[in-house]
């Protein structure tokens, strides 16, 4: 029985649409924890995971394993964060710190995921020229595209098609077994700590820390869990997203490297998406370059709406607009300028000419270098009794949590030590 | 007024302007800004130096609109020490004068009914209740009311949070662009164990109970866990119960989840039925259970064949709220019982008449009633409009398509043998159908 007389947005509950329901069911049954975790696998996350596998083969894999451990330690506070205290990072940090203090790290969270929209406009522009698509047309209509998608209000169902077109990815995995991969190497690298001493593989480090364990993540599970209303007597099984979410997502990545160390032997920095996407050539043959362009494509293009929305998000909650955001979207002029002003500034930079690939990849150093100092406020916080009550760090938990922000900090400042000294010509 | 020339006219709006100016500018010089304050120094009464604002202590427990000032927290060193309101001769926007020389070097410590301004109120949140809106302090702004210090006003610009970023010298001059009266704020007990209730209370609940469900519903999503608790306790019961039934289903199942049985129980059983019933399938079945079995057993009764069907079919969905009459009342006996329905008074377009075995015989809307002779029987006001039925499996979607044809405002859901067990409304399965539609931020999926 149909109805000419009325019009209504295609609900998924249709019939012929079961499959799709399917999918989205899924996804409303994975937790803030997976989403957020998994959003590390975004193109600079694509970008510098095959970059390590490309450049140093199975030697990053020690490493991975500490950022996961890094990453579910965190991960867990900014869950508990948002359960026990149900405010996101941003109004959290603004009440407890002074007014000064909370601009810095709003400061910095902003100028890391400016960087982060400049990483998902390149990896538009590089699925782009896969197919043959100049980046000078690609990035302003999909920056344009985007916008108007998110500020008239259709962005609803542009997601799910980017959501699912970024499940292509899920093909790095089988491609990784198949491509028959040196298990006996991966498997020592991965139990047996390998560092080189060298700058590139510095660099490297810290842009997989930067795009595993990015402050988007942090701003963005606590704001999840705060707005889904999850309490202290749901956290337990909260919890287990959390940290599942981080494990699972590290796992594709180490699949990412996996996959791309075994298919790409030149152990030189990637030079191009095309390159890249021999990786998937395993699993999807002379189709492996569009298969990764259409899992680039998704995925740039919801990170490319997804990430300026939540810092707009963050930084309005922390000056106190919150009411504005969730209502009336196209009144809150403050939220609008912050998010029109990312897509513009992300866009602008992406068409500076050069290599695609390495731009994603020092976008993701940029958050690296800025991620130990927002994390300094997340350990703060959930050290804090005032806040958390009984539910704050531990002592053990304390000492576990303050390791892996002081290693992480120690290696972004030897990033930020080495590039100033590069300005200088010394290095 | 009637001016003799455009100029004259013109100098008279520039003699107003100047005037409001200078008002402008003496309200300005008379507010103080906290965020400024702190920091600046303390001197005795002869100007010497004796150390540092490190907060200001206000009485918030209280029945007066603008809490008076009970001291100042004074640094001195690297201790912090209380100076009640009784020594304090000035504060001013640069300074904190004495009365007195002598400075009691004890330790601070925090008294039941006082808030230290800086460190609880500024940069949290408070509720602004003439606006309807959750906001947060850029600045307070204190000012001396006869002889007393008072907070009167709250400042949420975003000039005044630029100030506070910039040189000292910016932080103390109040940039009062936009001020919300204390009077029409809500400030939240920044010590839950102060134990609840008390004056300051009393004043706010009769404020809150003005604001409108959907207002209410609205701040209740924006606030932190423990000040949603404040304040939904602060309402009153049957304004709560209607907020919720505004709230996002997710926020609201949490909310119920963690609030005690007995509370949730009271306020769901305030409720419309078909809201309550989805309130409820939220919640996993032990909450259910004990929620179901804390509550009144009439209002548990209405509901429990709502929660047997699923959700989105008509069953679900129905409100069990029916006024039956029977064929030979009259219109006199049927405005009796509405009367005693008052309260679910927006469930009701149309009353069911039913025959002697309780099956279906049609549907009078309060219209016809209304312009009906008070002793007319029912029976003479049957006829057609039929009424539109639907069975209790029927989706919401066919059930908008039933609405859409007969151009009615409700539908009548019936059993195999014609009994009536509920109706609904437009508007339920409007809120159904544009579900999906109202603007959600796309980062909690």
């Amino acid at each position: 029985m149909t109805s000419p007389t009325i019009t209504t947005p295609p609900r998924p509950a249709m019939p012929r649409r079961r499959w799709w329901r399917r999918v989205l069911l899924a996804a409303a049954f994975a937790g803030p924890g997976l989403i957020a975790a998994n959003a590390g696998n975004d193109a600079g996350g694509i970008a510098t995971y095959a970059s390590a596998g490309a450049q140093f083969g199975y030697q990053t894999l020690f490493l991975m394993v500490l950022i996961t451990v890094a990453l579910v330690v965190v991960q867990e506070m900014c869950a508990r964060l948002g359960a026990y205290t149900g405010e996101g990072l941003g109004a959290l940090i603004r009440e407890q710190f002074s007014l000064r203090v909370t601009a810095v790290a709003l400061g910095a969270f902003l100028v890391a995921n400016v960087g982060l929209v400049v990483s998902e406009f390149a990896g538009i522009a590089a699925a782009m020229e896969l197919v043959g698509v100049s980046k000078f047309i690609s990035i302003p209509v999909a920056a344009a595209v985007i916008w108007a998608l998110v500020v008239y209000g259709s962005y609803r169902y542009a997601e799910r098609v980017f959501l699912i077109l970024s499940l292509a990815f899920l093909a790095y995995p089988i491609a990784a077994v198949l491509a028959h991969p040196d298990l006996g190497a991966a498997g020592s690298q991965l139990i047996w700590p390998h560092f080189t001493a060298s700058k590139a593989f510095l660099l490297l480090a810290v842009a997989l820390i930067g795009t595993t364990i990015t402050p988007y993540m942090q701003f963005y599970i606590a704001a999840a869990i705060a707005d889904k209303g999850i309490g202290p007597e749901d956290y337990p099984k909260e919890r287990v997203d959390a940290v599942g979410g981080a494990i699972f997502a590290d796992l594709i990545s180490m699949f990412i490297i996996v996959a791309t160390a075994a298919a790409i032997t030149t152990r030189a920095p990637l030079a191009s998406a095309q390159q890249a996407a021999q990786a998937l050539r395993p699993v999807a043959g002379r189709f492996a370059s569009q298969l990764f362009a259409l899992g680039l494509l998704g995925a740039s293009a919801l990170a490319a709406a997804v990430v300026p929305l939540s810092t707009a998000y963050a930084l309005s909650e922390a000056v106190g607009a919150e009411r504005s955001v969730g209502k009336s979207f196209r009144e809150a002029r403050l939220f609008l300028s912050l998010f029109t002003g990312q897509i513009a500034i992300g866009a602008a930079v992406a068409l500076i000419p050069g290599n695609l690939i390495q731009l994603l990849v020092q976008a993701q150093v940029l958050n690296g270098v800025i991620t130990p100092i927002l994390l300094t406020y997340v350990l703060v916080l959930a050290n804090r009794r005032t806040l958390l009550g009984a539910a704050a760090n531990g002592p053990v938990f304390r000492a576990v949590a303050t390791a892996c922000v002081a290693i992480i900090a120690v290696m972004a400042a030897a990033v930020l030590a080495l590039t100033v000294a590069g300005w200088f010509g010394v290095g | 007024m009637v001016f003799p020339s455009p100029s004259a006219a013109l100098r008279h709006r520039f003699e107003r302007r100047s005037r409001r100016l200078e008002a402008a500018r003496e309200v300005r010089e008379s507010l103080v800004s906290l965020a400024g304050l702190i920091g600046r120094p303390v001197h005795d009464g002869d100007g010497e130096p004796l150390g540092r604002v490190a907060d200001v202590v206000a009485h918030w427990n209280t029945d007066e609109t603008y809490p008076p000032l009970s001291g100042v927290i004074v640094r001195v060193g690297a201790r912090r020490a209380f100076v009640p309101a009784s020594r304090i001769a000035a504060v001013g926007q640069q300074a904190v004068t004495l009365a007195t020389a002598r400075l009691d070097l004890r330790d601070f410590a925090a008294r039941a009914g006082e808030t230290a301004l800086a460190a609880q109120v500024l940069d949290h949140q408070l509720v602004d209740i003439d606006g309807a809106r959750v906001v947060r302090a850029a600045d307070l702004y204190l000012a001396t009311v006869g002889t007393v210090v008072r907070l009167v006003g709250v400042d949420v610009g975003f000039g005044s949070l630029l100030r506070r970023l910039g040189p000292a010298r910016w932080r103390t001059r109040p940039t009062p662009e936009a001020v919300i009266d204390w009077a029409s704020v809500y400030s939240f007990d920044p010590d839950a164990h102060h134990g609840r209730g008390g004056v300051r209370l009393a004043r706010h609940r009769s404020e809150l109970n003005t604001l409108r469900p959907a207002e209410l519903a609205d701040l209740l999503e924006d606030l932190g866990r423990r000040e949603r608790h404040e304040l939904l306790e602060l309402v009153e019961p049957d304004t709560a119960a209607d907020a919720l039934e505004e709230m996002d289903a997710d926020q609201l199942h949490q909310l119920l989840a963690e609030s005690a049985a007995a509370d949730a129980a009271s306020l769901v059983a305030r409720m419309e039925p078909d809201e309550a019933a989805e309130a409820l399938r939220g919640l996993d079945h032990a909450d259910r259970a004990a929620v179901l079995a804390a509550m009144d057993e009439n209002a548990a009764q209405r509901l429990r064949p709502v929660l047997e069907f699923r959700a989105s079919t008509a069953g679900g969905e129905m409100t069990t709220v029916l006024v039956l009459a029977h064929p030979r009342d009259t219109v006199a006996d049927v405005r009796r019982m509405l009367a005693g329905q008052l309260e679910h008074v927006v469930d009701l377009d149309a009353i069911i008449v039913v025959d002697e075995d309780g099956r279906l015989v049609d549907d009078i809307s309060l219209g016809e009633l209304f312009v009906a002779e008070p002793d007319t029987r029912l029976s003479e006001l049957i006829g057609p409009p039929w009424p539109i039925t639907v069975t209790a499996d029927t989706g919401l979607r066919e059930v908008a398509d039933r609405l859409i044809d007969a151009r009615r405002l409700s539908v009548v859901v019936i059993d195999d043998d014609d009994r009536p067990l509920g109706r609904i409304l437009a508007d339920d399965v409007l809120d159904a159908v544009t579900a999906g539609r109202r603007w959600q931020f796309p980062r909690a999926r």
